[in-house]
């Protein structure tokens, strides 16, 4: 893997990898506040599994979510140390808990290719697409639709009533 | 010269203050206050404004503003105005927002103004300033044959003292000045005068020598400086500036010519009218008829400028804040009071840990810090707070505007306009506090002569009292009006359904005027435009409830109703009680607890268990109870002894009704910075948001009404309010009913095909030939199975019960049998297309849960019972289907208030490349079809409609001159002979019922087709 560049070249992208399960990820450089290791978590009853609970940044509250319940939709994988990669986005502070950091690698664009169809829809709809490095695959994580998954949830779905018999 | 976004929404803003200005003003007129100062208020608003909008390039609303002021200043030197008058005033303040907000408004000045009482410098032009003329080269008098930083240094030490300049006008205008000042004033406008005429600006001069001479007299100290004269220096001023920028710009100057000899000729005047210093006043010389003439109407209304010594005059320094405050954006204050909350957090982590600390240095640090802190926060507050007055005496209009289309004689007075509170919370109290005003102004103050009769005064009399208490803000609105009849209350809601006849005797005074607040009450005898459908007073405690307040209504028959808003003082920091439930904390804000219960367990006070579920006995009554653990689906203890232990309890007011929580530990009271969620787990209901304790740590804040919804409490009122809101608001939300079939994919139909659900026993089936049946009233109904009609695999039919939707159809009915009937499910989700057509399906929802497939049971029955006449309706014209696209792709207005069918009907209709508009209903209809320019080639209609059905509609629009051969086609669920008749009678070419997208397209193309054909 390329060392980290200090210019940025046009045809390429930072991206901060690291691995849920045996598999690599990766994000925009840009798009990621911090990395952090473990954080104390407070969990939210009621919540779906994938949501870990919240998390006190600095004062900011995040929600972490963690990545091997929402992608592989398996419990959490017993603690062997697991990190956190903190995002902003549109509002939302997200903290994203994966087993272990990558390095930043920068990846040519013209190696870029989308999700092949066959991977599958719970976790290629968290993907833009991936890129192919050498001797490893690296998947690209879609932020934007994690955060999505974090708001579509329909406030009016679930004001829905119990159970009217007409 | 165009201006930024900023630049115009800074102007509209102060455009606005200007207006609110004049209004304000008007209504002081109106009501006989000081006619003078009113009158320059107005008049101040109106040019300021005029002034504004011609630099904004607003032409139409300077135009507007100019022709106002014109009528208004031949009022000037009148004692009052003509109430018609003032009407037109207030009818061109309004035209002017309108204007302002991008309206295009014809505004009739019809009411001639009488005379026009000469008056030179009121006939001031606002100069054209900067961008509007057309823009020249270099031309003037003038003569640049100074070097460029010679000229340039001259205008900087121009702006400076113009701004100077200014700075004292305004002193002078609040009266806080001495000799000194006009002094100095007078020296720098020598020292404009000066300069521009040494470097030959004849012009600048000229004004500036104006200026000068009419202050003379000021500073010799013989006469006091008038209002008039100081508006003139004002203008003056900024003709001054426009010269400049022309200057700077090296611009013509030639259109300054006529305005400089006004300005000089008007500043002449103005200091010739300029009164004697009050010890002399009374032996005022009259030089002029004109003097004479404005002493004789002014004299005594005329408020003079203060004489020079500093008199503080709270009306005029109000006004005049401006000058010392600065605008800032909500934004940034709502940022920096996240900081502060942040900051609080620090704070109070800080001291909890000195308190552990022996380190004295750091503690006495901390507790400067801590005092430091807390005044920040406190001046923080302020600045988002506003004298609730901001609103209050918006009202003023209100109540003139309807006591005068009601007839009825109505006075508002207000107290504790300067009472302040959050920015927020002002603009959600607005509404509210409207609907408030405007029921009392309807339906609680009588008519004149109503009065007159029961012995009370003509005038009724409404009085908003706003004031500080115990940490919240209480607005009190009273009126003298005929108040409530506690029987005429309950008679009314016993009508309305909202009670049943076994509850009358049981309620308590209280409760009887809660009753006004339930959804679709209403105490008018009639619906006026005014007030009366009933929505209101339910809506007014929802908003208020929403921010946290309550609204609580009392009063007595004949002597008039009393309604007390209570709402905090911000949404930002709220007291709040922390509770400890297995391993979480939670904070539950303070205003929803009504009081805390420690049960230990004795015999006269202890819990219950009722059919399993525990309550407890407060003060005799039975009160729910609700155990959080079990809410939060906490682990820890499943099957809790609740009669065993001493349990805590904290009991909580929601909408109209009362529980209690079971929980661990009650903690401690805390102020609480509110931290807001994500949506997802804002959906959970149980939570309003989080917030971060001293310690660091982060605790959820129970929200108090969801966690009720989650334990099904107060269900049934719940369900009014969900309706009621449904009927009046026009959100996206629609109404599936959920089903199970055979099929793992949850099935759902739109709500509005459904007419019953029932249960019939298998055995009650019967067969009449191949068809099951089931005799249903006086009628058969005829079965359905929707796994048949849709391809599952059909049940065992073991079953003890067949659940069947019963769906109408061209009057008949239908029943659809299911698996089983789950739920009512709203959603604002978007329908998309069915992945491959289907028959019998409509499309999907999206649901984050899973794919939920939307039956059509218009269809399934269709091809159940009718297999051959869809085709056969559409096998003549099944070219037209095809061979369309290119020729007539038209313009389609689609009126429709079910968004479901708005929504699948728009997506076909698109898909086909026609363009379609819609309305929700047919009073829009008609608005939308007489503000288009064009003809739309069809119009696609819903009978059923709220305001205006489909036949209304089409009588309406068959009446309009455009529309009388537009092909005009009634799409309903309701189509039997009889309607179709009706619609037919109406104007409509064709009456088509809720169906298969492809019958609708071909109806669609053989209409346009045969529009086009005869055209």
């Amino acid at each position: 893997m390329s060392a980290v560049n200090s210019k940025v070249k046009i045809n390429t992208e930072q991206l901060t990898t690291f691995y849920v399960g045996s598999e690599l990820f990766g994000i925009e450089v840009m798009k990621v506040q911090e990395v952090t290791g473990q954080q104390s978590v407070v969990p939210v009853p009621l919540a779906p599994d994938f949501i870990r609970g919240l998390v006190n940044l600095r004062g900011q509250i995040a929600t972490a979510i963690g990545l091997n319940e929402l992608f592989l939709q398996k419990p959490r994988t017993p603690e062997n140390g697991e990190m956190s990669v903190v995002c902003r986005l549109e509002g939302n502070l997200v903290s994203l808990i994966v087993d272990t950091i990558g390095e930043v690698v920068e990846v040519e664009r013209s190696e870029f290719e989308k999700t092949p169809d066959t991977v599958s829809f719970s976790l290629r709809r968290f993907m833009k697409g991936i890129y192919k490095l050498n001797g490893s695959m690296l998947s690209v994580l879609d932020i934007e639709a994690i955060c999505r998954e974090l708001t579509t949830i329909n406030e009016s779905t679930s004001t829905s009533t119990p159970t009217t018999r007409i | 010269m165009s201006f930024s976004e900023e630049e115009i929404e800074e102007f509209k803003v102060e455009a606005n203050e200007l207006l609110d200005l004049a209004e304000k003003s008007l209504l002081e007129i109106d009501q006989g206050g000081d006619y003078r100062s009113s009158f320059d208020a107005v008049f101040r608003g109106l040019h300021n404004l005029k002034g504004g909008a011609g630099m904004m390039e607003f032409t139409d609303l300077q135009a507007h503003t100019h022709e106002l002021e014109t009528i208004f200043m031949s009022f000037k030197d009148k004692n009052s105005i003509p109430k018609n008058y003032i009407g037109l005033f207030l009818n061109g303040v309004d035209a002017a927002r309108s204007i302002l907000e991008g309206d295009d408004i014809k505004f009739n000045f019809s009411v001639e103004a009488s005379s026009e009482p000469e008056s030179p410098k009121l006939v001031l032009e606002s100069p054209p300033v900067l961008g509007p003329g057309p823009v020249e080269e270099v031309k003037s008098e003038t003569t640049y044959d100074l070097p460029e930083s010679v000229l340039e240094e001259f205008l900087a030490e121009c702006d400076d003292n113009i701004e100077s300049i200014s700075r004292k006008l305004q002193l002078i205008e609040k009266g806080e000045y001495d000799k000194a000042t006009i002094d100095e004033l007078y020296r720098e406008v020598h020292s404009i005068k000066g300069s521009a005429y040494l470097f030959s600006f004849i012009k600048l001069g000229d004004i500036a020598h104006a200026m000068e001479s009419s202050l003379e007299s000021v500073r010799n100290g013989t006469h006091l400086p008038s209002p008039e004269l100081l508006n003139c220096l004002f203008k003056s001023l900024q003709t001054i500036e426009a010269l400049l920028a022309k200057k700077r710009k090296k611009e013509s100057d030639e259109k300054f010519d006529s305005l400089v000899g006004v300005i000089s000729k008007a500043l002449s005047l103005t200091s010739s009218r300029l009164q004697l210093v009050p010890t002399l006043h009374h032996e005022v010389p009259n030089t002029n008829d004109e003097t004479t003439e404005l002493d004789k109407t002014t004299e005594l209304s005329m408020p003079l400028i203060p004489s020079p010594t500093p008199v503080t005059n709270p009306s005029k320094e109000k006004e005049s804040e401006g000058a010392s405050s600065i605008r800032v954006s909500v934004s940034l204050l709502d940022s920096l009071m996240t900081l502060m909350g942040e900051m609080v957090l620090v704070r109070n982590q800080v001291l909890q840990y000195s308190n552990k600390t022996e380190d004295l240095e750091f503690s006495s640090m901390s507790k400067r810090l801590n005092v430091v802190t807390s005044e920040i926060q406190g001046e923080m507050m302020k600045t988002r707070m506003q004298p609730i007055g901001n609103v209050l005496e918006k009202f003023n209009r209100v109540v003139r505007d309807l006591s005068h289309d009601l007839k009825k004689n109505i006075d508002l007075v207000i107290h504790g306009a300067d009472t302040e509170l959050d920015k927020s919370l002002l603009e959600a109290i607005k509404d509210p506090l409207t609907h408030i005003v405007r029921n009392s102004c309807d339906h609680g103050i009588e008519l004149p002569q109503v009065r007159t009769q029961s012995g009370k005064p003509e005038r009724g009399t409404i009085t908003i009292k706003s004031y500080h208490e115990g940490g919240q803000v209480i607005i009190d609105i009273t009126d003298d009006g005929k108040g409530l009849h506690k029987d005429q209350l309950v008679k009314k809601a016993l009508e309305k359904g909202i009670i049943t006849s076994t509850q009358v005797g049981q309620l308590s005074e209280k409760e009887i005027y809660d009753l006004i607040f339930a959804p679709g009450f209403s105490t008018a005898a009639q619906v006026t435009n005014v007030s009366g459908r009933g929505v209101g007073m339910d809506v007014v405690r929802t908003n208020i409830e929403k921010m946290g307040g309550n609204v609580e209504l009392s009063g007595s028959a004949g002597v008039g109703t009393s309604i007390k808003i209570k709402i905090p003082l911000t949404l930002a920091i709220v007291p709040a009680l922390i509770v400890r439930c297995g391993d979480g904390t939670f904070a539950i804000p303070q205003v929803k607890i009504e009081e805390l219960v420690r049960v230990e367990q004795t015999s006269e006070s202890k819990i219950e268990i009722l059919h399993g579920i525990p309550v407890y006995r407060l003060r005799g009554n039975v009160l729910p109870l609700v155990d959080l653990n079990k809410i939060l689906s906490m682990q820890s203890q499943q099957d809790r002894q609740y009669a065993a232990v001493a349990m805590n309890i904290v009991i909580l007011s929601a909408e109209n009704f009362s529980f209690g929580v079971i929980v661990d530990e009650i903690q401690d009271t805390v102020d609480i910075v509110v931290k807001p969620l994500n949506r997802l787990l804002k959906s959970l209901l149980a939570y309003s948001g989080a917030t971060i304790l001293g310690d660091g740590s982060i605790s959820l804040i129970l929200d108090v009404l969801g966690i009720s919804k989650i334990a099904q409490l107060g269900f049934d009122k719940a369900k009014h309010l969900k309706e009621d809101n449904q009927s009046q608001q026009s959100t996206d939300i629609q109404e599936f009913l959920l089903v199970r079939v055979g099929n793992s994919s949850r099935h759902a139909m739109a709500m509005s095909y459904v007419l019953r659900l029932e249960e019939f026993r298998p055995d009650s089936v019967e067969l009449s030939g191949h068809q099951r049946v089931i005799r249903y009233r006086d009628d058969i109904l005829p079965l359905i199975s929707l796994n048949e009609a849709l391809g599952y695999q059909p049940v065992d039919s073991n079953r003890s019960s067949i659940p069947v939707i019963v769906v109408e159809r061209a009057g008949k009915f239908y029943g659809l049998e299911v698996d089983e009937i789950i739920d009512i499910y709203s959603t604002s989700l978007e329908m998309k297309d069915a992945t491959r057509p289907s028959p019998g399906i409509f499309g999907n929802l999206n649901d984050p849960q899973g794919l939920i497939v939307v039956v059509d049971p218009f269809q399934v029955i269709q091809n159940a019972f009718f297999p051959q006449s869809v085709e056969s309706f559409s096998s003549g014209k099944s070219l037209a289907t095809e061979s369309m696209d290119e020729e007539v792709a038209g313009r389609i207005l689609l009126v429709e208030d079910t968004v479901f069918f708005r929504k699948a009907i728009t997506n076909v209709l698109e898909k086909r490349g026609y363009q379609v508009a819609y309305a929700t209903n047919g009073k829009e209809a008609i608005d939308l079809v007489k503000r288009e320019a064009g003809i739309f080639d069809l119009i696609v209609s819903d009978i059923e409609m709220p305001l205006m059905n489909g036949f209304e509609l089409a009588r309406a629009l068959r009446k309009l001159p455009n529309y009388k051969t537009v092909p005009m086609m009634a799409v309903s669920s309701k189509a039997d002979t009889a309607f179709r008749k009706e619609g037919m009678a109406a104007g409509f070419d064709m009456y088509l019922e809720k169906l298969k997208p492809d019958v609708l397209l071909a109806a669609i193309a053989e209409l346009l087709r045969s529009k086009k054909d005869a055209a």
